[in-house]
């Protein structure tokens, strides 16, 4: 996996590339959850991730968690059709933010 | 390319996260073989990698362990059959349960994601090396 952070005002936008599963899920929260005690909202763009399992799937809903714990938000943008499949699978395409 | 209508594909892995990928590979390897749609594939390496994933989180409890596991795939007539076998802890089948899909938390949908893309998950002892024994199987139309 692999990563880029480029900010738009209070917005962080992480563009994520590769594939996110167990090895790399400290690295992702590692990543996001400074910036979404930083910024007001967070963008994850997930249009280069070719493949999420269940440990990136609980880093989306940890992000998610803990920005509206803190009154704050995490929006998945330009969602890759095979994430998108897994968000799916895991029924939380009504629970997560899909911009 | 001629899809193959029987495969038996055995590979060994060490037990660590870093290995997942390579699971994925091989799988992708030897679905690559079969005229099976890509969705499918890319459902079936899913399972695999959630499956082997357990192994390291559970059986091995994320241990660093120089311990390998097996992964043998195997079609024939339709019916696919995946094993796994491993040294690591005696795995309690009444223990392996995922979460309730509507208790949103991080954690335990490996295995909803194995029971919703496969037909069948069952749990034996493993025989000598082995300690578990998985076997996962699904019918394939093709």
């Amino acid at each position: 996996m692999s990563y880029k952070v480029t900010e738009d005002g209070d917005i962080s936008i992480v563009h994520l590339d590769g594939e996110i599963d167990m090895d790399v899920t400290e690295k992702a929260k590692e990543i996001i959850m400074p910036l979404i005690e930083a910024k007001n909202e967070v963008h994850l763009n997930l249009k280069e991730v070719q493949y999420m399992d269940s440990s990136g799937i609980s880093v989306l809903i940890e992000s998610h968690q803990k920005a509206n714990e803190m009154g704050k938000k995490v929006i998945l943008k330009d969602i890759s059709k095979s994430v998108l499949k897994v968000i799916m699978m895991a029924k939380l395409e009504q629970i997560l933010n899909l911009g | 390319m001629v899809a193959l209508r029987q495969i038996s594909e055995q590979r060994d892995f060490v037990v660590s996260s870093a290995s997942l990928k390579d699971v994925r590979s091989f799988s992708r390897e030897v679905f690559e073989k079969v005229n099976i749609d890509q969705d499918l594939k890319d459902e079936l390496v899913l399972a695999i990698a959630e499956a082997a994933q357990n192994i390291v989180k559970h059986a091995y409890q994320g241990e660093d362990t120089d311990d390998k596991m097996e992964i043998k795939i195997s079609l024939n007539n339709g019916e696919l059959e995946i094993g796994f076998f491993d040294k690591g802890r005696p795995v309690d089948e009444k223990n392996v349960r995922h979460r309730k899909i509507d208790d949103v938390k991080p954690g335990g949908l490996g295995t909803f994601f194995i029971q919703q893309i496969m037909d069948a998950v069952v749990f034996k002892e493993g025989e000598k090396p082995w300690i578990n024994h998985l076997i996962l199987t699904k019918k394939i139309n093709y």
